[in-house]
């Protein structure tokens, strides 16, 4: 379902400094393969190229080289038909605070080309099952920020999606909203969706993730389930693992 | 253009959620422009009825006796007051007096021997009633003159059109309508033009920076709406908020005017003569392209802007030009200087001056109209190329 083939991304930034014009390979050749029903996680530290990894899965952002491919579309050739069976959140996302949720919902709706009475039904649905349907008439300005990013779910969830992208789902959020957002992403695996997670919460990848993939200076380690990961590693946990590839970045460097 | 019309819909259903906003933009016009033009009218007319109820103070030195009379027999106009002490003129700079006449020593013995006499008058003309007091001894000194040649001529037993070889009878060829239509077409493209900038400037920077402030836009770009459809459908609303925010100002504009009181319904009448709908409509259609050539630049400005300060120091200095170019247009002459009809938004403004002052150019006109689209078609291309980098959108 997705697809990434020898993807290449760069950033040129100008050192204001020395006014040098640098680039920066911010991903460098990953390939992977996401399919129907499973949870990847993706982890790295920051600036490690998830974000950007992500956002290019999203069609958000073109890669400089490679290909990826999300439900059989490329996303350079057909970005808007990515994003048409995609749903995207990150972190970095607001909502508009002067709608509702019921409001807001309607509006995406219509972004999506989804009909407004099933619009209507699907994001209620969604609300109640984020414990947020007593908030739907509510303007979000006064809202919390586990309570936008709930909202923000719900939109990304709206036009009911083949594929799921969560860039760092959990940040900011209580362990009760957490738990929900979580028991969310089981619910999706359980509907066969494909879902991708991008997250620093490593035993909230050992839990729902099916496979694992470690992003470190735009270059793909691991990709292999958790356990399998830390057999190979010979380590106890994923911050361990994490630790051992930090070592041997700065050790390459 | 379905997702530009849904992003348009959007803004203005955001727009229609901020009720402060909503006040200033479409209903404070309706209050502020009556209460302005009303408080104008009323101070001009108590400072009109001031003056004219007012004596003006003067002093006169006199030593003969010429004039003094004449002006104490107009107590409805002057008011003769004694030498202040002290230096005269600071007692006019200081508005303890409006005027102060120096009437030559000889002055009485002068008019006896049919010559000349001097008389000095000290006024400050910054001040409005000082220049007010001249004009009245002007007056009064002019009739009196005019006695006194006719007194002269008598005794010279010379008829009294001797000194009066020819009158002077003006005819007015401008009727009210031709002098209304050169005001409006004057005042009427700045105004639009500063309306329509200032008025979507502050949403241009709100749909667009803010946009990207609010960390809004990134959602936007999730769904599977074109980016060049959000980039026109946020134009549309920039340049709808344009055009909404100069008609309802001049809609204001115009029905505040019978609050201006005396000869308000005149002016109405003469207003309602130059504003005919071919004249409107041929206005509203120059006016688009225009609008949509400031909301391009708006749109550039504000989606490449980090966030609102940096948007908002890149828009306003528009205004600045906007003024300039409003304000060269109005000066005399320009309007038959040829070479500015080929002189983007310059010629915009003289067509519309033209087309008021009922020397309406098909031609220009023309060349100004198609110069506008062709600018405004330019730079929305520009906008959506350059808008859809990824520099722009991801700049924060």
């Amino acid at each position: 379902m997705i697809q990434l083939n020898e993807v290449h991304k760069s950033f040129t930034v100008k050192d204001r400094k020395t006014r040098v014009t640098k680039r920066i390979d911010a991903v460098r050749g990953i390939s992977l393969e996401v399919k129907p029903g499973e949870i990847y996680g993706l982890l790295g530290p920051n600036g490690a190229g998830k974000s950007t990894t992500l956002r290019m899965i999203a069609g958000l952002m073109d890669p400089d080289g490679g290909a990826i491919s999300v439900c059989g579309h490329n996303t350079c050739q057909e970005p808007e038909a990515v994003r048409g069976c995609l749903g995207y959140l990150s972190t970095d996302m607001g909502v508009y605070v002067r709608f509702t949720p019921r409001e807001l919902l309607r509006i995406f709706g219509e972004f999506q080309d989804v009909d407004p009475m099933v619009a209507e039904r699907r994001g209620m649905h969604l609300l109640e099952k984020l414990q947020l349907a007593d908030f739907a008439d509510v303007k979000m300005e006064g809202f919390s920020s586990g309570q936008k990013q709930k909202v923000s779910i719900a939109r990304a969830l709206l036009h009911d999606p083949k594929v799921v992208i969560f860039d760092e789902p959990t940040t900011g959020l209580d362990v009760l909203t957490a738990k929900t957002v979580l028991d969310l992403l089981r619910i999706m695996r359980e509907e066969g969706r494909t879902v991708i997670v991008s997250t620093h919460v490593m035993p909230m990848v050992e839990d729902i993730c099916d496979r694992v993939g470690i992003i470190f200076d735009g270059k793909l380690h691991g990709d292999a389930p958790p356990r399998e990961i830390l057999q190979s590693r010979h380590a106890k946990s994923l911050d361990e693992v994490f630790f051992q590839l930090a070592a041997e970045s700065e050790g390459g460097h | 253009m379905r997702g530009a019309l849904l992003i348009a819909k959007k803004e203005f259903l955001e727009l229609s959620k901020d009720r402060k906003t909503l006040f200033f933009a479409f209903v404070l016009p309706f209050l502020l422009y009556p209460a302005i033009f009303g408080m104008m009218a009323k101070m001009a007319k108590r400072d009109e009825d001031q003056n004219r109820n007012k004596a003006s103070r003067i002093y006169v030195a006199d030593p003969s006796g010429a004039i003094t009379d004449l002006m104490r027999a107009d107590p409805k106009h002057f008011e003769l007051l004694p030498k202040p002490e002290g230096d005269l003129r600071q007692a006019i700079r200081d508005q303890k007096l409006d005027l102060a006449l120096d009437v030559a020593p000889g002055a009485t013995e002068a008019l006896q021997k049919h010559a000349t006499f001097l008389i000095g008058a000290t006024v400050d003309e910054s001040e409005h009633t000082s220049e007010l007091a001249l004009k009245r001894v002007r007056e009064t000194l002019t009739g009196q003159e005019k006695v006194w040649i006719q007194a002269r001529l008598q005794t010279l037993g010379a008829s009294p059109q001797l000194a009066e070889p020819l009158k002077l009878e003006v005819k007015n060829a401008a009727d009210p309508a031709l002098e209304m239509g050169k005001v409006m077409g004057r005042l009427l493209p700045y105004l639009l033009m500063i309306m329509m900038y200032t008025g979507s400037m502050q949403h241009g920077i709100y749909a667009t920076a803010g946009e990207k402030e609010r960390h809004t836009l990134l959602s936007l770009m999730a769904t599977r709406l074109p980016r060049n459809q959000i980039i026109l459908g946020k134009l549309l609303y920039i340049f709808s908020m344009g055009v909404i925010a100069a008609l309802l100002n001049l809609l204001s504009m115009g029905l505040s005017i019978p609050f201006m009181g005396s000869g308000s319904s005149n002016s109405m009448q003469a207003m309602a003569a130059v504003a005919n709908p071919a004249t409107l409509g041929l206005t509203f259609m120059i006016m688009v392209p225009l609008g949509l050539f400031f909301s391009n630049f708006i749109l550039l400005m504000g989606i490449q802007a980090r966030n609102t300060i940096e948007a908002g120091s890149a828009i306003t200095p528009g205004i600045f030009l906007v003024v300039f170019l409003g304000i060269f247009t109005m000066a005399p002459g320009v309007d038959k200087m040829a070479f500015l009809s080929y002189v983007p938004v310059v010629n915009v403004c003289l067509a519309l001056r033209k087309l008021f002052s009922q020397q309406f150019n098909q031609l220009e006109y023309l060349v100004a109209f198609a110069m506008t689209v062709g600018l405004a078609a330019v730079m929305t291309w520009l906008s959506t190329r350059i808008l859809n980098r990824e520099k722009a959108l991801f700049k924060a």
